[in-house]
């Protein structure tokens, strides 16, 4: 056994030096009280980056598109269908908001795999920073929110604090209003687990890659979980997407056919429409 | 502070149990239902992504749990 490790390690047998990414992105400079960190910069370089798409895609626009304004009509297209197909004509009005979560998430996770991008210190990968994606679920539960109250007026609270039970007797009235306690907290608990999902997902890449960069000795070996850390990237972003479409969903759905409709839904969720029903643009106008 | 460190093994090992068996039970059902009506295969996979997201979320909460364990080592 001493042979072997003799023979494996001629200079002795140290652990691996695991390289641990910190949490949050470290402060580069402070205006005030604000300081400016390295996750800043790298929303910056990802905002840079799909700005210069956009206008190089828009400058010079041909009816019949080619090269870059073909590939990112492609997206768009691409894009767009798919918001229609999960949540219908509703979900479609938001697609600027919705796209732009999702193309920004995504470079965002897909930044951390360029070579000797991220791996600097004045770089760091913004969704593996906590307080981004803490920022983008608050702009998602505030805008949901308010568009919940424009569309169905102060009768939104309704969902939340609702003794119309009472009508139908003490334990019906009881049992409601803890419904409606479950369906509060649970509004907080989507802003926690909008955020952490994200960050876990993304942070425990980076954990995976740096691990397997340090026991994999062999240059190279660690490539397929490079592969593994894309796909996850481009999952997590659709999922930050497709929750937001449901929250919107939710929240625009009048309580009055909560109700009923809750049953409808998982009864037409096995014949796979479920998202289609209930959000004609008649029902949701106010 | 001297068992932090099996503290976060076991939070996360056992935290990323249950979502694991129920991210493996949905993916059976939904390959079995692309099976039986490929034609639909385009929502189930959305539905898919979506139930694997939500089951997911509580196993990544076991995760931090774990990070903020790991932060109190040493």
């Amino acid at each position: 056994m001493d042979a072997l490790i003799q023979f494996l390690f001629p200079k002795g047998f140290h652990y691996p030096e695991i390289h641990v990414p910190a949490f949050t992105g470290h402060p580069l400079f402070s205006i005030g009280p604000v300081s400016y960190t390295s996750s800043h910069l790298a929303m910056l370089l990802v905002m840079a980056v799909l700005t210069v798409l956009a206008i190089l895609a828009t400058a010079r626009m041909k009816g019949v598109p080619s090269g870059i304004q073909n590939f990112v009509e492609m997206v768009v297209e691409g894009l767009v269908d798919f918001i229609r197909g999960v949540g219908g004509e509703e979900a479609v009005k938001r697609v600027p908001l919705l796209g732009t979560l999702f193309l920004f998430i995504l470079l965002s996770n897909w930044i951390s795999v360029v070579p000797l991008l991220t791996q600097t210190s004045w770089l760091h990968k913004p969704t593996a920073d906590y307080h981004v994606n803490f920022a983008l679920a608050l702009t998602v539960f505030v805008l949901y929110q308010f568009t919940g109250f424009r569309a169905n007026g102060f009768g939104y609270v309704s969902r939340w604090i609702n003794f119309s039970g009472f009508k139908e007797g003490v334990l019906v009235g009881v049992i409601m209003v803890i419904v409606g306690l479950i369906e509060f907290f649970s509004e907080v608990f989507r802003l926690l687990t909008l955020t952490l999902r994200l960050w876990g997902n993304m942070f425990g890449g980076e954990i995976t890659l740096g691990v397997m960069a340090a026991l994999l000795i062999v240059p190279g070996f660690a490539l397929p979980f490079v592969g593994l850390e894309l796909f996850v990237g481009l999952v997590q972003s659709l999922v930050f997407m497709l929750l937001t479409i449901m929250y919107f969903l939710f929240a625009l759905e009048s309580h009055d056919s909560h109700d009923e409709s809750h049953g409808e839904g998982h009864a037409q969720g096995s014949h796979g429409h479920a998202p289609a029903h209930g959000h004609a643009p008649g029902q949701v106008a106010a | 502070m001297e068992f932090a460190g099996l503290a976060a093994g076991i939070a996360v090992g056992l935290g990323v149990l249950g979502p694991s068996i129920g991210v493996g039970l949905a993916t059976a059902k939904a390959a079995e239902a692309i099976g039986r009506n490929p034609d639909a295969a385009g929502t189930i996979r959305t539905t898919l992504i979506l139930g694997g997201a939500l089951a997911e979320g509580l196993g990544i909460l076991s995760f931090v749990l774990g990070i903020l364990l790991w932060t109190r080592i040493g």
